[in-house]
């Protein structure tokens, strides 16, 4: 037993209570609110880094359990737990909610106090998804997160914000009943939520795995989300502000994929292995559709948006290759997902700030105007890109590796991965269009030519981003170190299931 | 002279009961009304007496003074309604008094 | 002498030479433009030099360790011990990446001097050296890295540098209005991605096969599993050896037609020469356009075991005879369209294409040495050309300035004055002779004029082909026909003559920086054949079939240890991936007499033609000739692919994925279909039946509650009767009823 995940998870919830009581109103306190939901967050921070030092690599199971029954006639429990499929996401929601407050701290001048406490409610509820191991709990956690960004875009976000921000919510809301009711089903029948209890006891329900699957599957493909579930995706990101964004794409969507990787595949191995090729070829579809619609795009945030679809579709493919390349190939591209298209976010917030426009033909040749940012942009638009010796290349490759000698993808899993590759054609055609029309070409519109290079707080975010973009990039066994032993335990589980189901 | 049997305490308790039961029903006059209620009360007291004796058993006689102690703390309360409501509506005549009509 | 240690420090130099001007280097050249040029070129060609001599050091390391090579670890990679997947950081030091690192690092400080002349007075000086030092260092990582993965790092990144260098000049716009440098870059850099797609498909074909991508382990278990017919399998795949490596080599076919610009993607080259000279000169020459050679050759193992297996490829060919035929017609097909070019870079680029072709082919038949020594003899000469072409750019530029001062308004007819076209030149030998001479030397050499390096490298190609592919041999004889052709052609439009534009007359001999480094390359182009003499080779074979420890002798032998000879049949046959070259001199007769024949046709045909800038060429009157100047495959890309694809593109995202499946779908059906259905509910149903229920019930109590409240008399007696009542009713209740 040990409280340090329950502190992991509800700190943040101090910086809340700390900011209600530094507010003075008429927005007097606003640069004291900064500084405590800074603080607030980067404290977390070091928590999680403190979680990761009490971390063991080398045990496949749950640890720094924290366990105590919470409705015990109903077999629902407080039950926090960490493992090697969740701790690079911890570790990245307390780096992205870091980020995402750094990155508001001009953007946001109106109603700064329910702004952060937003931001830190959204952490709070992030970091319980992905610690939560009991599905009631979860599910909770799960559902939690829906309001602060609900608010963050409804009340932050750009001129058609309301109709963004409904659509979120009841795109994910709708996607989350069903899983609620095959959780509802699977307490039920073996009278505990606890996730390695259900795992344990997976024969009571192995009949109904193939609905009870769906059932996850829609809610997770949902937040991820897989082609064609993506339409509430370029709204919300567009609409968002630009932390929104950043936490949207950095770690919301990460949820998602972490479901299938925790839920979906130890608890109905079978099902994942029959379906596996059905979403191979949707998170393919999503790839290429992805990457062909990020192209002819006018407004740059829609780009990444839709950019986003393309990289998840990478996610998917790794996880369902059922492999421990394509697994943890998939998790540590949800982290680079998170890095980069992060960091994309937030240049384009840097220059909206600026320009109150995102529109690529408003701009041109920046490269003379602010020479600096147009570097740093061109290192995350190449990792985005998936240029070897950074992260996006590092996690690629694992992947498709993995979806190479997949068995779930069947007898010629060459034609998958060879598909999928095909997007890495697509990715430099969409990006590189992306970066010449705003950073290249002449300088010929004269409000560009007053623009500002990024400034020291910039500086530092870019910077931050960078240096896990290289370091992934160039010495990722750090990474896949921490993953190994859970994800062979969870690889092992399925083969050893699969092959007595055949 | 005949001897005083239970039947007699009986017979007595049950006309004053009557007695006081047909003047509540009966009277217009809130005091008179009143006083039938302590009629019919005493004759339960009476009964309850007689019982009581008859039995050989104290229990009767103990709650008739619950009873009498029952009544003297309505019997308060009540003359204190009585006059309160003289004053507003000057009168007692109960059927001036139909505010619950539904 | 034991220098392996010291291999690191190759790819340090060129990495701390990015952070230093990358970093400092626009302060220091805005602070004071000539001391901030000196330290910044000066610098990087310093780091640039610096891993020359590391290279050299190597050299001789294998010298007196009997060419053992050795693989340096730096660190690890990507390790994912669950799957059994290891890639190290690591660099290979043999007998073929030190000759690789040399020509690299080698004419890489020579292009690095020159350009610090060349970029003189550049507004962003310093960026192009730090892109200039990036490249080295990728291109070494590329060279020098001991798996495909590391290799693959070299390859993407030199594909960066190029993007990046090609669209150096990102602000400049053509006649047309279109940022053509940055267009040029970025399709530079996809082409390429093309390219590398068959890259990364081969490596998880070979991480999956060999269970590693580390070059001695990939090989060795490559040749075991062939002896064995072994039958590949993993997951549910499984496929013969043969099959397999076909598909491997076949794919890094794809990557290499990508890297060094062969048919059907050679198209990103001609335009890349967009970007400033000594860029066309190392990356788009000497360099990183050789790598695809590189590539096969480092795999030949891959390659001849392919060979070995037969025509797998829809039963009708190997891999090594396509790679074979697709550098010979990209040889043929280049120097046709070369002939038709009239900027002197294009023409440069097309021979380039022409040259990587011959190395192709070569490479394709096995003559793996020869296409390594064409390679290393193209990289002086074809470098030399750039260089001087360059040279004589920036001559007629200074001229061009030089009239805009004298009579500024004579010119403002001419809107744009375009310094790389051959047609405004001529007579530039007299204004600037050291350039002269020098490209004469490299034309010379490239059109295989004995005894300058061309004539070696180029022979050893056709006399291979003269023996083992008869077709081969003739089209790539042709392709030299060509060569020697347009050559003359370039030499006459531009040195000789007259000049026919003001420009030319006026033009200007470049500074030290530029003719130095032109000179010594010339010197290299005119002795590069020593490299591999064929008779030395031989008699050295013929002596003792062992190389003294410690000499160098020619590339036969020293590459000898690289390309190893290795057993592939169960009867142990010794299977050669190259035979000792042996001086043919009809083959040779032949083609130099053709190469005269060419230049001489040509200088004939241009000895007093075009008279003027607009006059046409003497070669337009032959149509079909002229047809190859519509690009071939240009065109077919831009309008059979780029269209339809960004009309695929705009449909699927405004009308599919917008207006269909986020407007219509979503918005018409779910969210219109919902809101009317709820107002069917709201306006309807609700009204008439939910109101109409609860309405009813409450009516409904109402006249209950008329009916009852009449009990409500308000009188007390009424009540107390109803006690009454009651109290009655219950005696009777318990007396009669119960009992």
């Amino acid at each position: 037993m040990s409280i340090l995940l329950s502190v992991l998870v509800f700190f943040p919830v101090l910086g809340v209570l700390a900011i209600l009581l530094a507010d003075r109103g008429k927005g007097e306190s606003d640069n004291l609110i900064r500084w405590i939901a800074l603080v607030t967050s980067l404290i977390t921070l070091v928590i999680s880094v403190i979680v990761l030092a009490s971390y063991n690599p080398a045990v496949s199971g749950l640890q720094l359990v924290d366990r105590v029954p919470w409705i015990p006639a109903w077999g629902i429990q407080y039950f926090l737990g960490i493992d090697g499929l969740s701790i690079l996401m911890v570790l990245l929601t307390a780096f992205i909610s870091v980020i995402a407050i750094a990155a508001s701290w001009s953007a946001i001048d109106k109603q700064v106090k329910a702004y952060y406490t937003f931001m830190l409610l959204m952490e709070v509820g992030m970091m319980g998804v992905f610690l939560a191991q009991d599905l009631f709990l979860f599910y909770i956690f799960w559902e939690f997160t829906l309001i602060p960004m609900y608010f963050l875009i409804g009340i932050w976000g750009g001129t058609e914000r309301v109709y963004a921000s409904i659509k979120f919510f009841l795109y994910t809301m709708a996607g989350s009943l069903l899983m609620l009711l095959a959780i509802l089903y699977m307490g039920i029948t073996n009278g505990t939520f606890s996730v390695p209890d259900l795992i344990a006891g997976r024969a009571a329900f192995a009949d109904a795995q193939h609905i009870l699957f769906l059932g996850f599957a829609i809610a997770f493909a949902i937040k991820v989300p897989v082609f064609p579930f993506h339409s509430w995706l370029p709204d919300a990101h567009t609409q968002a502000p630009t932390a929104g964004s950043i936490i949207l794409a950095g770690v919301l969507l990460k949820m998602g994929t972490y479901g299938f990787v925790r839920f979906n595949l130890p608890l109905f191995p079978q099902a994942s292995f029959d379906y596996a090729p059905a979403i191979a070829v949707l998170a393919i579809i999503g790839i290429i559709y992805g990457a062909i619609v990020s192209f002819p795009q006018k407004d740059v945030k829609k780009l990444v948006a839709y950019s986003s679809i393309s990289h998840l579709g990478f996610v998917m493919l790794g996880i369902f290759s059922l492999n421990t390349a394509g697994i943890q190939g998939g998790i540590l591209q949800g982290v680079n997902h998170g890095l980069s298209t992060g960091a994309l976010f937030f240049l384009v917030g840097v220059i909206y700030e600026q320009r109150h426009t995102r529109l690529m033909s408003e701009f041109g040749g920046l490269w003379k105007a602010i020479p600096l940012f147009s570097v740093l942009s061109l290192i995350v638009v190449l990792s985005s890109m998936g240029l070897p010796g950074l992260n996006g290349f590092v996690g690629e490759f694992t992947i498709l590796l993995g979806s190479m000698g997949a068995e779930s993808l069947g007898t010629h899993p060459w034609i998958y991965t060879a598909f999928a590759a095909s997007g890495v054609i697509l990715a430099a055609v969409y990006l590189l269009w992306m970066f010449q029309n705003v950073f290249m070409g002449p300088l010929d519109n004269p409000k560009n030519e007053a623009l500002r290079d990024v400034n020291r707080r910039e500086l530092v975010i870019f910077l931050a981003f960078l240096v896990f973009i290289v370091w992934i990039g160039i010495a990722p066994s750090g990474y896949f170190n921490l993953m190994d032993s859970s994800v062979s335990r969870l690889v092992n589980d399925i083969s050893a299931t699969v092959m007595v189901g055949q | 002279m005949p001897e005083v049997t239970i039947d007699w305490y009986i017979a007595l308790s049950v006309i004053l009961f009557t007695i006081g039961s047909l003047g509540v029903l009966l009277r217009r006059n809130a005091i008179i009304i009143f006083m039938s209620v302590e009629m019919m009360l005493n004759s339960a007291n009476l009964a309850f007496v007689a019982f009581a004796r008859y039995l050989g058993d104290l229990d009767g006689q103990v709650l008739v003074f619950f009873v009498i102690t029952v009544a003297a703390a309505e019997v308060a309360v009540g003359l204190a309604l009585i006059v309160a409501i003289f004053r507003t509506k000057k009168s007692i005549n109960i059927d001036d008094m139909n505010l619950l009509k539904g | 002498m034991n220098a392996y240690g010291l291999a690191p420090l190759l790819l340090l130099f060129p990495a701390v030479g990015v952070l230093f001007n990358g970093l400092f280097g626009r302060r220091f050249v805005e602070a004071d433009a000539k001391v901030g040029e000196r330290w910044s070129g000066w610098f990087a060609s310093l780091m640039a030099i610096s891993s020359f001599v590391v290279a050299v050091l190597l050299f001789f390391t294998l010298q007196t360790n009997e060419f053992h090579p050795v693989v340096v670890p730096i660190m690890d990679w990507i390790s994912i011990p669950a799957a059994d997947f290891y890639v190290p950081w690591a660099i290979r030091v043999d007998t073929l990446s030190v000759t690789m690192m040399l020509v690299v690092t080698g004419v890489g400080s020579l292009i690095h001097i020159y350009a610090i002349g060349y970029m003189h007075g550049d507004p962003n000086f310093s960026r192009f050296f730090t892109y200039f030092s990036l490249f080295i260092f990728f291109m070494l990582i590329l060279v020098s890295g001991s798996t495909y993965l590391v290799l693959f790092v070299g390859w993407e990144g030199v594909g960066l540098c190029s993007f990046l260098l090609i669209s150096f000049w990102f602000d400049r716009k053509n006649a047309a209005g279109k940022a053509m440098n940055a267009d040029a870059g970025r399709k530079a850099f996809i082409v390429n991605r093309v390219g590398d797609f068959g890259m990364v498909l081969a490596m998880f074909l070979m991480a999956w096969t060999f269970r590693s991508l580390e070059f001695d382990t990939v090989f060795e278990t490559a040749v075991e599993m062939f002896k064995t017919n072994h039958i590949v399998q993993f997951g549910l795949f499984s496929a013969p050896i043969s099959v397999v490596i076909t598909a491997i080599t076949a794919l890094f076919l794809l990557g290499a037609t990508g890297k060094s610009a062969q048919i059907p993607l050679y198209v990103w080259l001609p335009d890349a020469m967009a970007g400033p000279t000594p860029v066309s000169a190392l990356i788009h020459a000497a360099t990183m356009v050789t790598s695809g050679i590189y590539l096969i050759v480092r795999s030949n193992v891959l390659f001849e075991i392919a060979r070995e297996s037969g025509p797998v490829i829809f039963g009708v060919i190997s891999t090594p005879d396509l790679v074979a035929l697709i550098g010979a017609s990209t040889g043929l097909l280049a120097g046709l369209i070369a002939f038709t070019q009239f900027d002197i870079k294009k023409v440069l680029a097309y021979s380039t294409v022409s040259q990587l072709g011959f190395m192709i082919a070569a490479a394709g038949m096995g003559a793996y040495v020869a296409a390594m020594f064409h390679l290393v003899a193209h990289a002086f000469f074809k470098a030399l050309l750039f260089l001087g072409s360059g040279s004589v750019i920036h001559g007629m530029e200074h001229g061009h300035h030089h009239l805009l001062h004298d009579h500024s308004h004579a010119e403002d007819h001419e809107a744009v004055f375009d310094p790389q076209d051959m047609r405004t030149m001529g007579g530039l030998r007299h204004r600037m002779p050291v350039t002269f001479w020098t490209y004469l030397i490299g034309a010379l050499a490239l059109s295989g004029i004995p005894p300058l390096a061309g004539f070696w490298s180029k022979d050893e190609i056709l006399a291979h082909a003269n023996e083992h592919a008869q077709v081969v041999y003739v089209v790539l004889a042709l392709a030299a026909v060509c060569t020697a052709f347009y050559m003359g052609r370039q030499l006459h439009l531009t040195f000789f003559g007259a000049p026919r534009h003001a420009a030319a007359e006026h033009a200007q001999e470049s500074s030290r920086l530029m003719t130095v480094p032109l000179i010594a390359l010339a010197a290299l182009a005119a002795v590069g054949g020593l490299l591999n003499l064929p008779f030395l080779t031989t008699r050295m074979a013929e002596a003792n079939h062992h190389h003294p420890a410690g000499v160098f002798v020619g590339l036969e032998s020293w590459l000898e240890h690289s390309i190893a000879a290795f057993e592939l049949t169960e009867a142990g046959t010794i299977h050669l991936p190259h035979t000792p070259i042996v001086l043919s001199p009809v083959v040779a007769g032949i083609s130099t007499l053709l190469a005269l024949v060419a230049l001489g046709g040509a200088f004939y045909i241009y000895r007093n033609k075009p008279e003027t800038a607009a006059d046409p060429d003497p070669l337009q009157r032959i149509k079909p000739l002229w047809w190859f100047r519509i690009l071939p495959l240009e065109t077919f890309y831009m309008k059979f692919v780029v269209p339809p694809f960004k009309w695929l593109a705009d449909w699927l995202a405004f009308a599919v994925d917008w207006n269909f499946w986020h407007d219509f779908v979503h918005n018409n059906i779910i969210r219109d279909m919902f809101v009317s259905f709820a107002t069917f509910l709201a306006d309807v149903f609700d009204k008439f039946g939910v109101d109409g229920t609860v309405n009813g019930i409450g009516s409904l109590t109402k006249g209950l509650a008329g009916a009852i409240r009449r009990t409500q008399t308000g009188f007390a007696r009424t009540y107390a009767l109803g006690v009454f009542l009651g109290a009655v009713a219950l005696l009777v209740y318990f007396l009669w009823v119960l009992y």
